[in-house]
Protein backbone atom coordinates (compact mmCIF):
# COMPACT_ATOMS: atom_id res chain seq x y z
CA UNK A 1 0.00 0.00 0.00
CA UNK A 2 2.80 2.58 1.37
CA UNK A 3 5.04 3.02 -1.41
CA UNK A 4 7.70 4.63 0.51
CA UNK A 5 10.93 3.83 -1.43
CA UNK A 6 13.48 4.70 1.15
CA UNK A 7 17.26 4.23 0.45
CA UNK A 8 20.35 5.74 1.13
CA UNK A 9 21.06 6.29 -2.40
CA UNK A 10 18.83 6.87 -4.90
CA UNK A 11 20.06 9.74 -7.00
CA UNK A 12 20.57 7.75 -10.28
CA UNK A 13 18.18 9.89 -11.92
CA UNK A 14 19.54 8.77 -15.23
CA UNK A 15 17.91 4.94 -14.33
CA UNK A 16 14.86 6.57 -14.08
CA UNK A 17 15.04 6.19 -10.45
CA UNK A 18 13.47 9.64 -8.18
CA UNK A 19 16.17 11.65 -6.24
CA UNK A 20 16.82 11.65 -3.32
CA UNK A 21 14.12 13.43 -1.41
CA UNK A 22 12.98 14.68 2.36
CA UNK A 23 11.07 13.01 4.61
CA UNK A 24 11.37 9.24 2.38
CA UNK A 25 11.84 7.23 5.82
CA UNK A 26 8.35 8.24 8.25
CA UNK A 27 6.19 6.60 10.51
CA UNK A 28 2.42 7.78 10.46
CA UNK A 29 -0.58 6.09 11.71
CA UNK A 30 -4.33 6.96 12.52
CA UNK A 31 -6.78 4.43 13.39
CA UNK A 32 -10.66 5.27 14.06
CA UNK A 33 -11.64 4.18 17.82
CA UNK A 34 -15.11 4.77 19.35
CA UNK A 35 -14.59 8.07 20.65
CA UNK A 36 -13.17 9.87 17.34
CA UNK A 37 -9.81 9.08 15.82
CA UNK A 38 -6.49 9.08 16.58
CA UNK A 39 -3.50 10.22 14.27
CA UNK A 40 0.11 9.77 15.57
CA UNK A 41 3.49 10.56 14.07
CA UNK A 42 7.30 10.87 13.77
CA UNK A 43 8.87 13.66 13.54
CA UNK A 44 12.55 12.31 11.59
CA UNK A 45 12.74 13.93 8.15
CA UNK A 46 16.00 12.33 6.08
CA UNK A 47 17.84 12.88 2.95
CA UNK A 48 18.96 9.55 2.51
CA UNK A 49 21.09 8.22 5.62
CA UNK A 50 21.15 11.72 6.49
CA UNK A 51 18.92 13.00 9.35
CA UNK A 52 18.06 16.45 8.29
CA UNK A 53 15.88 17.35 10.98
CA UNK A 54 14.34 15.57 14.15
CA UNK A 55 11.82 18.54 14.37
CA UNK A 56 9.28 18.37 11.34
CA UNK A 57 5.61 19.01 12.18
CA UNK A 58 4.02 15.98 9.83
CA UNK A 59 0.88 16.50 10.65
CA UNK A 60 -0.68 19.15 8.62
CA UNK A 61 -3.79 21.16 9.73
CA UNK A 62 -6.67 21.12 6.44
CA UNK A 63 -9.30 23.06 8.67
CA UNK A 64 -10.06 23.51 12.22
CA UNK A 65 -11.82 20.24 11.78
CA UNK A 66 -9.89 18.19 9.14
CA UNK A 67 -6.37 17.19 9.66
CA UNK A 68 -3.52 14.91 7.19
CA UNK A 69 -0.28 13.40 7.85
CA UNK A 70 2.70 13.48 5.57
CA UNK A 71 4.77 10.94 4.20
CA UNK A 72 7.00 10.63 0.98
CA UNK A 73 8.09 14.34 -0.03
CA UNK A 74 7.56 16.61 2.38
CA UNK A 75 7.01 19.96 -0.11
CA UNK A 76 4.91 17.60 -2.57
CA UNK A 77 3.03 17.08 1.52
CA UNK A 78 2.94 20.37 2.24
CA UNK A 79 2.43 22.09 -0.82
CA UNK A 80 -0.90 19.95 -2.23
CA UNK A 81 -2.24 20.06 1.27
CA UNK A 82 -1.89 23.95 0.94
CA UNK A 83 -4.10 23.55 -2.17
CA UNK A 84 -6.59 21.10 -0.28
CA UNK A 85 -6.34 24.21 1.88
CA UNK A 86 -7.93 26.84 -0.12
CA UNK A 87 -10.03 24.30 -1.50
CA UNK A 88 -11.60 23.83 1.81
CA UNK A 89 -11.90 27.14 2.75
CA UNK A 90 -13.56 28.36 -0.53
CA UNK A 91 -16.15 25.49 0.11
CA UNK A 92 -16.99 26.26 3.43
CA UNK A 93 -17.57 29.96 2.12
CA UNK A 94 -19.98 29.06 -0.57
CA UNK A 95 -21.91 26.44 1.10
CA UNK A 96 -21.76 27.93 4.60
CA UNK A 97 -21.38 24.24 5.89
CA UNK A 98 -17.76 21.83 6.11
CA UNK A 99 -16.80 19.72 4.09
CA UNK A 100 -16.74 16.22 4.16
CA UNK A 101 -13.56 14.48 4.92
CA UNK A 102 -14.81 12.24 1.88
CA UNK A 103 -15.03 15.52 0.12
CA UNK A 104 -11.55 16.84 1.05
CA UNK A 105 -9.54 13.41 0.38
CA UNK A 106 -11.65 13.32 -3.02
CA UNK A 107 -10.06 16.41 -4.25
CA UNK A 108 -7.02 15.77 -3.09
CA UNK A 109 -6.70 11.94 -4.80
CA UNK A 110 -8.20 13.61 -7.76
CA UNK A 111 -5.37 16.03 -7.95
CA UNK A 112 -3.14 12.84 -7.22
CA UNK A 113 -3.99 11.38 -10.16
CA UNK A 114 -3.95 14.44 -12.42
CA UNK A 115 0.19 14.54 -11.52
CA UNK A 116 0.54 10.42 -11.66
CA UNK A 117 3.38 9.14 -13.31
CA UNK A 118 4.92 13.04 -12.84
CA UNK A 119 7.53 11.53 -9.58
CA UNK A 120 5.30 13.07 -6.93
CA UNK A 121 5.91 11.20 -3.88
CA UNK A 122 2.49 11.73 -0.73
CA UNK A 123 1.12 8.98 1.19
CA UNK A 124 -1.57 10.96 3.64
CA UNK A 125 -4.04 9.91 5.64
CA UNK A 126 -6.81 13.04 6.00
CA UNK A 127 -8.84 12.34 8.81
CA UNK A 128 -12.13 14.48 10.41
CA UNK A 129 -15.51 14.03 11.31
CA UNK A 130 -18.52 14.03 9.12
CA UNK A 131 -21.49 15.30 10.89
CA UNK A 132 -20.18 13.59 14.34
CA UNK A 133 -18.79 10.48 12.46
CA UNK A 134 -15.23 9.89 12.27
CA UNK A 135 -13.86 9.58 8.69
CA UNK A 136 -10.55 8.26 7.36
CA UNK A 137 -9.07 7.88 4.15
CA UNK A 138 -5.48 7.12 3.07
CA UNK A 139 -4.65 8.52 0.05
CA UNK A 140 -1.50 8.42 -2.26
CA UNK A 141 0.60 9.85 -5.20
CA UNK A 142 -0.53 6.97 -7.34
CA UNK A 143 -3.84 8.19 -7.11
CA UNK A 144 -4.91 5.54 -4.82
CA UNK A 145 -7.56 6.74 -2.11
CA UNK A 146 -9.34 3.96 0.25
CA UNK A 147 -11.35 4.86 3.35
CA UNK A 148 -10.65 2.35 6.27
CA UNK A 149 -10.30 2.40 10.39
CA UNK A 150 -6.59 1.84 10.96
CA UNK A 151 -3.87 2.87 8.51
CA UNK A 152 0.03 3.26 8.78
CA UNK A 153 2.18 5.07 6.48
CA UNK A 154 5.79 5.37 5.79
CA UNK A 155 9.00 3.35 6.08
CA UNK A 156 8.38 2.56 9.60
CA UNK A 157 4.52 1.49 8.75
CA UNK A 158 5.23 -2.26 9.39
CA UNK A 159 6.90 -1.65 12.57
CA UNK A 160 3.89 0.29 13.73
CA UNK A 161 0.73 -1.87 12.36
CA UNK A 162 2.53 -4.41 14.27
CA UNK A 163 1.85 -2.87 17.71
CA UNK A 164 -1.46 -1.23 15.93
CA UNK A 165 -2.78 -4.90 15.25
CA UNK A 166 -2.53 -6.68 18.24
CA UNK A 167 -3.70 -3.40 20.54
CA UNK A 168 -6.41 -2.13 18.52
CA UNK A 169 -9.87 -2.56 19.63
CA UNK A 170 -13.29 0.06 18.59
CA UNK A 171 -13.96 0.51 21.89
CA UNK A 172 -10.62 1.79 23.39
CA UNK A 173 -11.19 5.10 25.84
CA UNK A 174 -9.28 8.31 24.65
CA UNK A 175 -6.10 7.67 26.88
CA UNK A 176 -6.09 4.05 25.66
CA UNK A 177 -5.80 5.07 22.29
CA UNK A 178 -3.30 7.93 22.70
CA UNK A 179 -1.05 5.64 24.61
CA UNK A 180 -1.71 2.88 21.75
CA UNK A 181 -0.96 5.67 19.02
CA UNK A 182 2.27 6.63 20.84
CA UNK A 183 3.42 3.27 21.44
CA UNK A 184 3.18 2.13 17.67
CA UNK A 185 5.16 5.02 16.87
CA UNK A 186 7.70 4.60 19.26
CA UNK A 187 8.45 0.89 18.34
CA UNK A 188 8.74 2.03 14.79
CA UNK A 189 11.15 4.53 15.19
CA UNK A 190 13.26 2.05 17.56
CA UNK A 191 13.29 -0.56 14.69
CA UNK A 192 13.29 1.69 11.56
CA UNK A 193 16.11 4.35 11.12
CA UNK A 194 14.35 6.62 9.12
CA UNK A 195 11.83 7.53 11.53
CA UNK A 196 12.43 9.21 15.31
CA UNK A 197 12.85 12.35 17.01
CA UNK A 198 9.51 13.44 18.78
CA UNK A 199 6.00 11.83 18.94
CA UNK A 200 3.08 13.70 17.93
CA UNK A 201 -0.63 12.58 18.77
CA UNK A 202 -3.95 14.70 17.88
CA UNK A 203 -6.72 13.20 19.02
CA UNK A 204 -10.02 13.96 16.15
CA UNK A 205 -13.31 14.62 17.27
CA UNK A 206 -16.47 15.67 16.46
CA UNK A 207 -16.03 19.52 17.68
CA UNK A 208 -12.42 19.41 15.80
CA UNK A 209 -9.20 18.09 17.19
CA UNK A 210 -6.80 18.08 20.13
CA UNK A 211 -2.89 18.21 19.98
CA UNK A 212 -1.43 16.41 22.59
CA UNK A 213 1.88 16.98 24.22
CA UNK A 214 4.72 15.78 22.08
CA UNK A 215 6.80 13.20 23.37
CA UNK A 216 10.47 12.17 22.59
CA UNK A 217 10.46 8.82 21.30
CA UNK A 218 13.85 8.44 23.90
CA UNK A 219 11.71 8.95 26.85
CA UNK A 220 9.89 5.05 26.02
CA UNK A 221 13.16 3.73 26.90
CA UNK A 222 12.60 4.81 30.94
CA UNK A 223 10.31 2.21 31.67
CA UNK A 224 10.10 3.57 35.33
CA UNK A 225 7.82 6.56 33.81
CA UNK A 226 6.60 4.76 31.21
CA UNK A 227 5.94 1.10 32.17
CA UNK A 228 5.60 -1.08 28.73
CA UNK A 229 2.69 -2.04 29.36
CA UNK A 230 -0.64 -3.05 29.39
CA UNK A 231 -2.03 -0.25 26.99
CA UNK A 232 -5.25 -0.96 28.33
CA UNK A 233 -6.67 -3.28 30.98
CA UNK A 234 -8.27 -6.00 29.20
CA UNK A 235 -7.20 -7.24 26.01
CA UNK A 236 -3.63 -6.46 26.33
CA UNK A 237 -3.30 -8.46 29.29
CA UNK A 238 -2.05 -10.85 27.18
CA UNK A 239 0.28 -8.96 24.73
CA UNK A 240 2.17 -8.68 28.04
CA UNK A 241 3.15 -12.08 27.92
CA UNK A 242 4.20 -11.24 24.17
CA UNK A 243 7.16 -9.10 23.34
CA UNK A 244 5.19 -5.80 22.72
CA UNK A 245 8.65 -4.42 23.89
CA UNK A 246 12.32 -4.62 22.22
CA UNK A 247 13.17 -8.35 22.86
CA UNK A 248 15.81 -8.11 25.25
CA UNK A 249 14.76 -4.94 27.53
CA UNK A 250 14.54 -5.79 31.14
CA UNK A 251 10.69 -6.01 31.78
CA UNK A 252 9.95 -5.31 35.53
CA UNK A 253 7.26 -7.57 36.40
CA UNK A 254 5.14 -7.48 33.60
CA UNK A 255 2.26 -7.48 35.82
CA UNK A 256 -0.87 -7.18 34.31
CA UNK A 257 -2.38 -6.34 37.68
CA UNK A 258 -0.64 -2.84 37.76
CA UNK A 259 -2.06 -1.45 34.25
CA UNK A 260 -0.53 1.59 35.53
CA UNK A 261 -2.38 4.85 33.70
CA UNK A 262 0.87 5.68 31.93
CA UNK A 263 2.32 8.76 33.28
CA UNK A 264 1.89 11.29 30.34
CA UNK A 265 1.57 14.51 30.45
CA UNK A 266 -1.94 15.23 31.33
CA UNK A 267 -4.16 15.97 29.34
CA UNK A 268 -5.50 19.07 31.05
CA UNK A 269 -2.40 20.92 28.93
CA UNK A 270 -3.59 20.34 25.80
CA UNK A 271 -4.08 22.51 22.67
CA UNK A 272 -7.94 22.19 21.93
CA UNK A 273 -8.90 23.70 18.50
CA UNK A 274 -12.81 24.13 17.96
CA UNK A 275 -14.80 24.25 14.76
CA UNK A 276 -15.11 27.89 14.03
CA UNK A 277 -18.72 28.63 13.51
CA UNK A 278 -21.13 28.69 10.76
CA UNK A 279 -24.62 29.58 10.76
CA UNK B 1 -21.36 61.47 -33.33
CA UNK B 2 -24.94 61.17 -32.23
CA UNK B 3 -27.37 62.97 -33.36
CA UNK B 4 -29.35 63.07 -30.11
CA UNK B 5 -27.85 63.20 -26.71
CA UNK B 6 -30.37 60.92 -25.19
CA UNK B 7 -28.74 58.14 -27.38
CA UNK B 8 -25.43 58.39 -25.27
CA UNK B 9 -26.63 56.47 -22.55
CA UNK B 10 -27.33 52.96 -24.68
CA UNK B 11 -23.32 52.37 -24.71
CA UNK B 12 -21.78 50.97 -22.00
CA UNK B 13 -18.39 52.47 -23.10
CA UNK B 14 -19.17 55.65 -24.92
CA UNK B 15 -18.83 58.95 -22.75
CA UNK B 16 -20.89 61.51 -23.65
CA UNK B 17 -20.30 65.04 -24.49
CA UNK B 18 -20.88 66.52 -20.93
CA UNK B 19 -17.97 63.10 -20.18
CA UNK B 20 -20.61 61.09 -18.79
CA UNK B 21 -21.14 57.23 -18.81
CA UNK B 22 -24.80 57.14 -18.35
CA UNK B 23 -24.71 53.54 -17.52
CA UNK B 24 -21.99 53.88 -14.45
CA UNK B 25 -24.73 56.37 -13.67
CA UNK B 26 -27.63 54.34 -13.91
CA UNK B 27 -26.13 51.96 -12.20
CA UNK B 28 -25.43 53.49 -9.68
CA UNK B 29 -29.46 54.41 -9.21
CA UNK B 30 -29.84 50.72 -9.39
CA UNK B 31 -28.45 50.40 -5.88
CA UNK B 32 -30.97 52.97 -4.63
CA UNK B 33 -33.57 50.58 -5.44
CA UNK B 34 -31.94 47.73 -3.26
CA UNK B 35 -32.43 47.58 0.25
CA UNK B 36 -31.16 49.61 3.22
CA UNK B 37 -27.83 48.35 4.29
CA UNK B 38 -25.18 50.19 6.38
CA UNK B 39 -21.33 49.73 8.48
CA UNK B 40 -20.50 51.84 11.41
CA UNK B 41 -16.78 51.29 12.27
CA UNK B 42 -15.34 52.13 15.67
CA UNK B 43 -12.20 51.44 17.42
CA UNK B 44 -13.73 47.82 19.12
CA UNK B 45 -14.32 46.26 15.53
CA UNK B 46 -17.09 46.78 12.28
CA UNK B 47 -20.40 46.24 12.53
CA UNK B 48 -22.85 45.43 9.09
CA UNK B 49 -26.22 45.84 9.36
CA UNK B 50 -28.91 45.26 6.83
CA UNK B 51 -32.48 45.39 5.77
CA UNK B 52 -33.93 42.21 3.98
CA UNK B 53 -37.24 42.79 2.03
CA UNK B 54 -39.31 39.33 2.67
CA UNK B 55 -41.82 39.92 -0.18
CA UNK B 56 -43.57 36.98 0.65
CA UNK B 57 -44.78 34.85 4.16
CA UNK B 58 -43.30 32.14 1.43
CA UNK B 59 -40.19 33.18 1.39
CA UNK B 60 -37.12 31.83 3.65
CA UNK B 61 -35.48 34.38 5.38
CA UNK B 62 -32.22 32.19 5.40
CA UNK B 63 -31.67 32.10 1.93
CA UNK B 64 -31.56 35.88 1.21
CA UNK B 65 -28.01 36.45 1.61
CA UNK B 66 -27.04 40.40 2.09
CA UNK B 67 -24.17 40.48 3.99
CA UNK B 68 -21.37 37.82 3.14
CA UNK B 69 -18.20 36.49 4.58
CA UNK B 70 -15.37 37.33 2.28
CA UNK B 71 -12.63 35.69 4.59
CA UNK B 72 -11.98 35.06 8.32
CA UNK B 73 -11.52 38.85 8.95
CA UNK B 74 -13.48 40.16 6.07
CA UNK B 75 -17.13 40.42 5.45
CA UNK B 76 -19.66 42.39 3.09
CA UNK B 77 -23.32 44.01 3.45
CA UNK B 78 -24.22 44.07 -0.19
CA UNK B 79 -27.79 46.69 -1.50
CA UNK B 80 -28.60 46.66 -5.00
CA UNK B 81 -28.64 43.89 -7.61
CA UNK B 82 -27.65 40.94 -5.32
CA UNK B 83 -26.90 38.74 -7.97
CA UNK B 84 -24.20 41.13 -8.73
CA UNK B 85 -23.02 41.39 -5.21
CA UNK B 86 -22.96 37.81 -4.96
CA UNK B 87 -20.57 37.44 -7.99
CA UNK B 88 -18.59 40.11 -6.77
CA UNK B 89 -18.22 38.37 -3.17
CA UNK B 90 -17.09 34.98 -4.68
CA UNK B 91 -14.40 36.69 -6.83
CA UNK B 92 -13.01 38.41 -3.47
CA UNK B 93 -13.66 35.15 -1.91
CA UNK B 94 -10.73 33.74 -4.48
CA UNK B 95 -8.72 36.56 -4.14
CA UNK B 96 -8.21 36.29 -0.52
CA UNK B 97 -7.80 32.56 -0.71
CA UNK B 98 -5.20 32.73 -3.15
CA UNK B 99 -4.00 35.46 -1.79
CA UNK B 100 -3.05 33.28 1.53
CA UNK B 101 -1.75 30.42 -0.63
CA UNK B 102 0.59 32.61 -2.24
CA UNK B 103 1.89 35.09 0.67
CA UNK B 104 1.06 32.77 3.26
CA UNK B 105 -0.83 35.81 5.48
CA UNK B 106 -4.08 37.19 5.39
CA UNK B 107 -5.63 39.82 2.53
CA UNK B 108 -6.07 43.54 3.82
CA UNK B 109 -9.06 45.07 3.64
CA UNK B 110 -8.27 47.62 1.29
CA UNK B 111 -6.20 45.10 -0.68
CA UNK B 112 -9.54 43.04 -0.95
CA UNK B 113 -11.63 46.15 -2.12
CA UNK B 114 -8.99 46.91 -4.47
CA UNK B 115 -9.65 43.30 -6.09
CA UNK B 116 -13.66 44.00 -6.06
CA UNK B 117 -12.92 46.97 -7.92
CA UNK B 118 -10.88 45.53 -10.36
CA UNK B 119 -13.80 43.57 -11.36
CA UNK B 120 -16.05 46.01 -11.37
CA UNK B 121 -13.90 48.21 -14.32
CA UNK B 122 -14.00 44.94 -16.19
CA UNK B 123 -17.59 45.43 -18.47
CA UNK B 124 -18.09 46.32 -22.06
CA UNK B 125 -15.57 44.57 -24.12
CA UNK B 126 -16.34 41.38 -25.58
CA UNK B 127 -13.56 39.71 -23.87
CA UNK B 128 -15.28 40.45 -20.62
CA UNK B 129 -17.98 38.02 -19.34
CA UNK B 130 -20.24 40.85 -18.20
CA UNK B 131 -21.90 43.62 -20.77
CA UNK B 132 -22.87 46.25 -18.15
CA UNK B 133 -21.34 47.85 -15.26
CA UNK B 134 -22.33 45.71 -12.21
CA UNK B 135 -25.11 47.41 -10.58
CA UNK B 136 -24.31 46.81 -6.34
CA UNK B 137 -22.61 48.60 -3.68
CA UNK B 138 -20.66 47.11 -1.38
CA UNK B 139 -19.97 47.81 2.42
CA UNK B 140 -16.20 46.07 3.23
CA UNK B 141 -15.79 45.62 6.49
CA UNK B 142 -12.61 43.84 8.13
CA UNK B 143 -9.61 44.23 10.56
CA UNK B 144 -6.21 43.53 9.59
CA UNK B 145 -3.02 44.17 11.26
CA UNK B 146 -3.83 47.86 10.91
CA UNK B 147 -6.86 47.54 12.86
CA UNK B 148 -10.74 47.66 11.77
CA UNK B 149 -11.25 49.28 8.15
CA UNK B 150 -14.66 49.91 6.11
CA UNK B 151 -14.98 50.51 2.47
CA UNK B 152 -17.56 51.69 0.61
CA UNK B 153 -17.27 49.96 -3.04
CA UNK B 154 -20.24 51.63 -6.25
CA UNK B 155 -20.26 50.70 -9.80
CA UNK B 156 -17.65 52.96 -10.89
CA UNK B 157 -15.06 51.07 -9.40
CA UNK B 158 -14.55 53.59 -7.28
CA UNK B 159 -13.92 52.96 -3.77
CA UNK B 160 -13.68 55.02 -0.67
CA UNK B 161 -12.95 54.21 2.75
CA UNK B 162 -15.43 55.64 5.40
CA UNK B 163 -16.46 55.40 9.39
CA UNK B 164 -20.33 54.87 8.40
CA UNK B 165 -22.11 54.66 5.66
CA UNK B 166 -25.44 53.87 4.57
CA UNK B 167 -26.64 52.46 1.08
CA UNK B 168 -29.99 51.66 -0.39
CA UNK B 169 -33.29 52.53 -0.67
CA UNK B 170 -33.63 54.96 2.43
CA UNK B 171 -29.42 55.85 2.86
CA UNK B 172 -30.10 59.57 2.72
CA UNK B 173 -32.36 58.87 6.19
CA UNK B 174 -30.26 56.30 7.43
CA UNK B 175 -27.22 58.19 6.89
CA UNK B 176 -28.07 61.39 8.33
CA UNK B 177 -29.02 59.55 11.43
CA UNK B 178 -25.57 57.99 11.62
CA UNK B 179 -23.94 60.71 11.46
CA UNK B 180 -25.67 62.32 13.86
CA UNK B 181 -25.32 59.97 16.20
CA UNK B 182 -21.83 58.41 15.57
CA UNK B 183 -18.61 58.03 17.99
CA UNK B 184 -15.50 56.98 17.45
CA UNK B 185 -15.31 55.52 20.95
CA UNK B 186 -18.89 53.63 20.82
CA UNK B 187 -19.17 50.26 22.18
CA UNK B 188 -20.43 47.44 20.38
CA UNK B 189 -23.38 47.22 22.06
CA UNK B 190 -24.16 50.80 21.40
CA UNK B 191 -23.03 50.29 17.71
CA UNK B 192 -25.50 47.03 17.69
CA UNK B 193 -28.65 49.65 19.51
CA UNK B 194 -27.43 52.17 16.69
CA UNK B 195 -27.98 49.68 14.08
CA UNK B 196 -30.88 48.58 15.17
CA UNK B 197 -32.45 52.00 15.90
CA UNK B 198 -31.62 53.36 12.23
CA UNK B 199 -33.07 50.63 10.20
CA UNK B 200 -36.25 50.38 12.37
CA UNK B 201 -37.05 53.99 11.57
CA UNK B 202 -36.02 53.84 7.97
CA UNK B 203 -37.51 50.32 7.19
CA UNK B 204 -41.32 50.18 6.04
CA UNK B 205 -42.19 46.88 7.43
CA UNK B 206 -41.83 46.50 11.54
CA UNK B 207 -38.32 45.27 12.21
CA UNK B 208 -38.05 41.29 13.45
CA UNK B 209 -35.36 38.92 13.91
CA UNK B 210 -35.64 37.80 10.78
CA UNK B 211 -36.08 40.83 8.17
CA UNK B 212 -32.77 42.31 9.15
CA UNK B 213 -29.23 40.92 9.56
CA UNK B 214 -26.06 41.82 11.72
CA UNK B 215 -22.73 41.14 11.25
CA UNK B 216 -19.49 42.26 13.33
CA UNK B 217 -15.82 41.75 12.75
CA UNK B 218 -13.99 41.94 15.68
CA UNK B 219 -11.01 44.32 16.19
CA UNK B 220 -9.77 41.95 18.73
CA UNK B 221 -9.79 38.40 17.79
CA UNK B 222 -10.17 39.62 13.67
CA UNK B 223 -13.06 37.38 13.21
CA UNK B 224 -16.21 37.95 11.04
CA UNK B 225 -19.06 36.78 12.99
CA UNK B 226 -22.94 36.91 11.24
CA UNK B 227 -25.35 37.23 13.93
CA UNK B 228 -28.02 34.28 14.22
CA UNK B 229 -31.81 35.32 14.39
CA UNK B 230 -31.56 34.60 18.22
CA UNK B 231 -28.76 37.30 18.78
CA UNK B 232 -30.76 39.62 16.26
CA UNK B 233 -33.34 39.25 18.95
CA UNK B 234 -31.63 39.98 21.83
CA UNK B 235 -30.51 43.55 20.19
CA UNK B 236 -34.53 44.18 19.27
CA UNK B 237 -35.43 43.21 22.63
CA UNK B 238 -32.78 45.89 23.92
CA UNK B 239 -34.15 48.19 21.40
CA UNK B 240 -37.64 47.73 22.79
CA UNK B 241 -36.99 48.39 26.43
CA UNK B 242 -34.36 51.61 25.77
CA UNK B 243 -37.65 54.19 25.33
CA UNK B 244 -38.84 52.91 28.33
CA UNK B 245 -35.47 52.97 30.35
CA UNK B 246 -35.31 57.30 28.70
Amino acid sequence: MTSVAHGPYEINVGEGVAPIQMLHGTTTLGFVFQHGIIIAVDSRSTMGPFIASQTVQKVLEVSPYIIATMAGGAADCAYWHRVLQSEVRLYELRNKSHMSVAGASQIFANIMYQYKGRDLSVGTMIAGCDRGVPSLYYCDSDGQRTKGSVFSVGSGSTHAYGVLDSGYRPDLTVEEAIALGRRAIFHATHRDSYSGGIINVYHVHKDGWTKYPPIDCLEFFNFEKNPPLPISKDSLADLAKGPIVPAGTPIPSPAPSAPAPKAEPAPATTTSVSVTGSS
Amino acid sequence: MFQNKSEYDRSVNSFSPEGRLFQVEYAIEAIKLGSTALAIQVAEGVLLAVEKRITSTLLEPASIDKIMQIDTHIGAAMSGLSADGRSLVETARVETTNHRFNYGEAMTVETCTQAICNVCLKFGDSKSKMSRPYGVALLVAGVDEEGPALFHTDPSGAYVRVQVKAVGAASDGAQTALNEEYNKSMRRGEVEDLAAKTLKAVMEDAVTPTNIEFAWVDAGTRVFHAYTPAEVEVILARLAAQPAAE
